[in-house]
């Protein structure tokens, strides 16, 4: 009943292509975003803000990156930490070593660094393909990891590569406490979704999916095949690195190579397929997911623990964890290949219909 | 005997290029009174030594069932010769019955308008769509003996022949005689060994396929070549891919170029849409479409490009009697309306021998016989080869 | 030039091990069509079954036979939930779903059997071999031999197995075309189950070994990584092609390591093999023994 969309007519082309065209979907966006930006910095705590919202936003942004290379341009990549190591280790050097640097500018320089690893390491995407292509991103994953840790420069000389995030500041005003820091990585985030969700419903989108669904006829229309591949991994790189720049600079505070390893590509890959393939809605599901599920997993141990009297050895979780993780991705993959997306989808369509059974 | 009337119903408009031709309350009684109306035109526009778009007035013309046959015939020799395009003006929703009715069939039913008016302003528009394109003097496709082979299989042997513009010429052979190899080199998709193509006056060995489509070669595949994950109204504008310039930055703010470049080739698609007839199902993932529809579809992306050349490898496989005719009316209307020369593979001799102006026949690779469909019908070898004894 | 040697040879050997592994990955995509990144996490389960089972008081012989038994299970019930559900997918959705199962063995393993690492002694010694130290001055190792001996048993006995036996030319059959396979009335379940059976004993030989070599531990599980490179190189469907592979990497890894580190400051061998795969890959994408595959439009 609240749901319906009659009497909601699309007049012009303008009207149909809009990105939630249906009236309730824009007042629930307008609402969410109000509510993101103005009321939970002030109403949410410490350990909410810092722990859970903050990683939940900075891996949405990996897994959209991610998702616009495998998902939309079907590109597999099993090198994403590599591309987030990138773009961290660039924003530390950067800001370290050309004094005075705007944090934005870094940021941005950051991404673009890390674009160009893209692009090099999806030059072999034109003659590989499928899961082939997966060894180029393993090569990448090992490859800059290694470079990353054994070249002393990247991390300043300090032992074992680690390096302290620099304060964040814009205009002398400091983004430091958890509220501001929350903040702005909110509003990169949603300006970065925002032209993710553009380039996808436009002529540069369907030439990805084009090309994944089926690059002969992609090729026959006129598409260029290695132009378009290498634009997805440029894309995918550059929101990666920034994601990686503020996975160092506005979560951890301190990271190393080794903190960029094979698991967090695997763990974002597990983002994208259980939030949805294809979808820049499912990113962010996927991203709060996988976030989220560990938590929830403890905090229904503890309970059990103590109902049951037992003290369950230190390692079930962390084993509890990839049991629940694996077994999620072939059901997701079996029952649903298109993640919580598009169950969101179905509900919705259900909703239309609601109170309605049909 | 010409009726003297004829003179007057042939009225030549050099300002646009038009020839308007009145048939309006014309009784084709019998053949013969078909040939003598376009033996009359024929010689004035061969006289002209040009080519005309033509203006048709169909108001209250009637054609007998006996006559529909020379009818038809004579009426595309003479587009095939003389035509850039064709409107036409009927009361349309009568003259089709009548004729349904009288020849048992139906008549094209795209570019019918009810009023002159309307009919002259789809002419600017062909008009402009032709200038738009250019009009290339010299040869149009010849394709000059082309050798391909796939590791020890010879697929063709040394194939040539010439395809006129605003022709429809088909190719026709048994299974594995080539034909798809034969497109898919046209189109850059295989690379032959020997021999070369000649397109708008340029002669190449091979081009890469997107530079095909550039020069506004546009194709479908015999197992359909769309994008699964994509919506009707997405693959169609993929279609219009090389129109698009803006670049992916530019398409990340959207607002400004991107949105206006994206509504305007909108505008294009669902044109092509209403054409096609398939408004219904713009938002549907072409995954979920019956067969027909998804052949359908895959027309509509190829025409979205606004080819010169368009491609059909078995666009009918797999239709029926009805799906059919639609399908060749489409065929029919985007060689007459558009302008655009196709070269199709078919297997149902029956669409061929109907539609096409022009044949060729290859078997085991090689070319066996080349002409008007009647000459290859009745050509001995192709009989033996592929048509069977009748 | 004897160091070189040494060298040389210390590599091929090492690669050998990694062909065990990756001729377990060959023998599925041969049958099912899919890389199974979980075979890593199934030669952990493995050789951790068998170690477990011995621990709590089994003999050996007695383990063997039971660990066998459940790799076969494991084999079946992957097939059965994992891979014939999807089996219309695209290839890349199959290697992300045995991603995901090669996560869930990992759990399941650790949870039934504990994450210690465990040692292994299988009876032979990792010491050079005193009869070729002595007669040529190359240190080879007993173990390594060893190894390289159980390898060629093993291959030859699979080779025979295909090439002779009806039900190795069932499952070339079945690895072409499951459709013509089940038309002249293969049946198909079985010879599945003899694969997985085949595979899972080679899984538990590889484990084994490498087990008595580094130990049975988490670790074991990244052999899968370690085995796309050999599979690149070598083909994907070639038994033959697993071991070139794999001496191929073997030898690379550590040459380079050797004449290349120190330049670099070591560690080398982490990523050289997957760059000498992307440079084959360029190449001869099909690898040295694989088939090409002709796309047809």
């Amino acid at each position: 009943m609240l749901y319906r969309e009659a009497g909601q007519f699309k007049a012009n082309y303008a009207a149909d292509q809009q990105i939630f065209p249906i009236r309730q979907d824009r007042i629930a966006v307008v609402v969410l975003l109000a509510v993101m930006f103005g009321v939970v910095p002030l109403v949410a705590n410490e350990y909410w803000l810092s722990a859970i919202l903050t990683p939940v936003l900075i891996f949405a942004l990996a897994t959209l990156g991610l998702n616009l290379l495998t998902g939309y341009a079907g590109q597999l990549s099993l090198g994403t930490a590599a591309f987030m190591a990138v773009g961290a280790f660039a924003a530390y050097n950067l800001i370290l070593r050309i004094p005075g640097i705007p944090l934005l500018v870094a940021f941005v320089l950051a991404g673009l660094s890390a674009a160009l690893v893209g692009i090099v390491f999806g030059l072999p995407s034109l003659r590989i393909k499928g899961f082939y292509l997966a060894v180029a991103t393993l090569a990448a994953q090992f490859f800059v990891v290694w470079a990353l840790t054994k070249f002393g420069w990247f991390s300043n000389y300090s032992s074992s590569g680690v390096i302290n995030a620099q304060k964040m500041a814009i205009l002398g005003y400091s983004f430091d406490p958890p509220a501001p820091k929350y903040l702005l990585v909110l509003t990169i985030v949603t300006v970065m979704a925002l032209a993710a969700k553009n380039m996808v419903r436009s002529s540069v989108g369907r030439a990805w999916m084009a090309v994944r669904d089926m690059d002969v006829a992609a090729e026959v229309i006129g598409i260029r095949i290695l132009h378009t591949k290498l634009l997805a991994f440029a894309v995918s790189s550059f929101y990666c690195g920034i994601a990686g720049a503020l996975y160092a600079f506005a979560y951890l505070g301190t990271v190393e190579p080794e903190g960029f390893s094979l698991d967090l590509s695997f763990r974002i890959l597990f983002m994208v397929i259980i939030g949805g393939l294809g979808s820049i809605l499912g990113s962010f599901l996927g991203a709060a997911f996988i976030v989220l599920l560990p938590i929830f997993l403890n905090t229904i141990t503890h309970p059990i623990e103590q109902a049951l009297g037992l003290t369950l050895p230190p390692g079930l979780m962390s084993n509890l964890e990839l049991i629940v993780f694996g077994g999620l991705i072939i059901f997701f993959l079996v029952v649903e290949p298109h993640g919580l997306a598009r169950l969101w989808q179905i509900a919705k369509e259900k909703l239309r219909l609601w109170p309605f059974p049909h | 005997m010409p009726e003297p009337g004829f003179r007057d119903r042939l009225v030549f408009h050099d300002a646009i290029e038009t020839l308007e031709v009145d048939f309006s309350n014309l009784a084709f009684d019998s053949p013969a009174v078909v040939d003598a109306f376009f033996d009359e035109q024929d010689r004035r526009l061969a006289a002209t030594g040009r080519r005309w778009y033509f203006l048709v007035n169909y108001q209250g013309c009637t054609i007998a069932p006996g006559a529909w046959d020379r009818f038809t015939e004579r009426g595309r020799n003479t587009n095939v010769e003389h035509s850039l395009g064709t409107v036409r003006v009927g009361a349309s929703g009568e003259l089709r019955q009548q004729i349904h009715q009288d020849a048992g069939r139906e008549m094209f039913r795209a570019n019918i308008f009810s009023s002159r008016d309307q009919a002259l302003q789809a002419l600017g528009v062909i008009r402009k769509r032709a200038a738009a394109r250019g009009s290339g003097e010299g040869r149009f496709l010849h394709v000059d003996d082309i050798h391909l082979r796939f590791g020890g299989v010879r697929a063709i042997t040394g194939v040539s022949f010439h395809v006129e513009r605003g022709e429809i010429s088909s190719i026709i052979g048994p299974n594995g005689a080539g034909k798809s190899s034969m497109l898919n080199i046209i189109n850059g998709v295989y690379r032959p060994q020997q021999g070369s193509i000649t397109f708008l006056g340029r002669t190449r060995r091979h081009m890469r396929p997107h530079e095909a489509a550039k020069q506004g070669v546009a194709r479908t595949f015999q197992n359909i070549a769309l994008f699964r994950g994509m919506t009707v109204l997405d693959n169609i504008m993929t279609g219009r891919n090389l129109k698009m310039k803006v670049n992916f930055l530019l398409d990340a703010i959207y607002l400004g170029p991107a949105r206006r470049e994206e509504l305007a080739n909108r505008r294009v698609v669902e044109e092509v849409i209403d054409f096609l007839e398939i408004q219904h199902i713009r938002k549907v993932p072409v995954g979920r479409l019956p067969y027909g529809l998804q052949k359908r579809v895959e027309l509509g992306r190829a025409l979205a490009a606004e080819p010169t050349l368009l491609l059909l490898d078995e666009p009918m496989a797999g239709m029926n009697v009805e799906e059919k005719q639609d399908m060749s009316r489409f065929i029919l209307d985007v060689n007459e309306q558009f302008g655009t020369t196709i070269l199709l593979i078919e297997h149902d001799m029956g669409v061929v021998m109907d539609i096409s102006n022009h044949v060729v026949v290859l078997d085991h690779g090689e070319k066996i016989a080349e002409g008007t469909p009647d000459d290859v019908r009745g050509d001995p070898v192709v009989i033996r080869a592929y048509l069977g004894a009748a | 030039m004897q160091f070189f040697f040494e060298v040389l040879i210390g590599g091929l050997l090492s690669g050998v091990m990694y062909s065990l592994v990756a001729i377990g990955f060959v023998l599925i995509y041969k049958a099912s069509g899919v890389f199974n990144f979980a075979q890593g996490s199934m030669v952990f389960f493995a050789a951790l079954t068998c170690v477990s089972l011995v621990e709590r008081g089994l003999h050996f012989w007695l383990a063997l036979p039971l660990t066998l038994a459940a790799m076969v299970v494991l084999g079946l019930a992957t097939e059965r939930i994992v891979l014939r559900p999807l089996v219309n997918q695209p290839p890349i959705t199959l290697f992300m779903a045995t991603i995901g199962l090669s996560f869930f063995i990992d759990g399941m393993s650790q949870l039934f059997w504990g994450a210690q690492p465990h040692g292994l002694d299988i009876g032979i010694a990792d010491e050079p071999w005193q009869w070729i130290s002595d007669a040529t001055g190359i240190n080879v190792s007993v173990f390594d031999l060893a190894v390289a001996g159980i390898a060629a048993a093993l291959v030859t006995s699979l080779a025979l197995f295909f090439s002779r036996t009806r039900i190795g030319r069932a499952l070339r059959a079945v690895a072409d075309d499951h459709q013509a396979a089940l038309a002249v009335g293969i049946p198909l379940q079985q010879i599945w189950g003899i694969v997985w059976a085949v595979a899972g004993f080679v899984a538990l030989v590889a484990g084994l070994l490498w087990g008595a070599r580094n130990g049975v531990q988490f670790a074991l599980t990244f052999l899968a990584l370690k085995a796309l490179p050999v599979l690149i190189l070598g083909g994907f469907e070639s038994i033959p092609g697993a071991i070139v592979g794999g001496l191929i990497v073997g030898a690379s890894e550590k040459l380079a390591e050797v004449y290349l580190g120190p330049y670099v400051g070591g560690g080398v061998e982490g990523w050289f093999p997957y760059v000498l795969a992307l440079a084959f890959l360029l190449v001869r994408p099909e690898g040295l023994f694989g088939e090409k595959h002709i796309d047809r439009v």
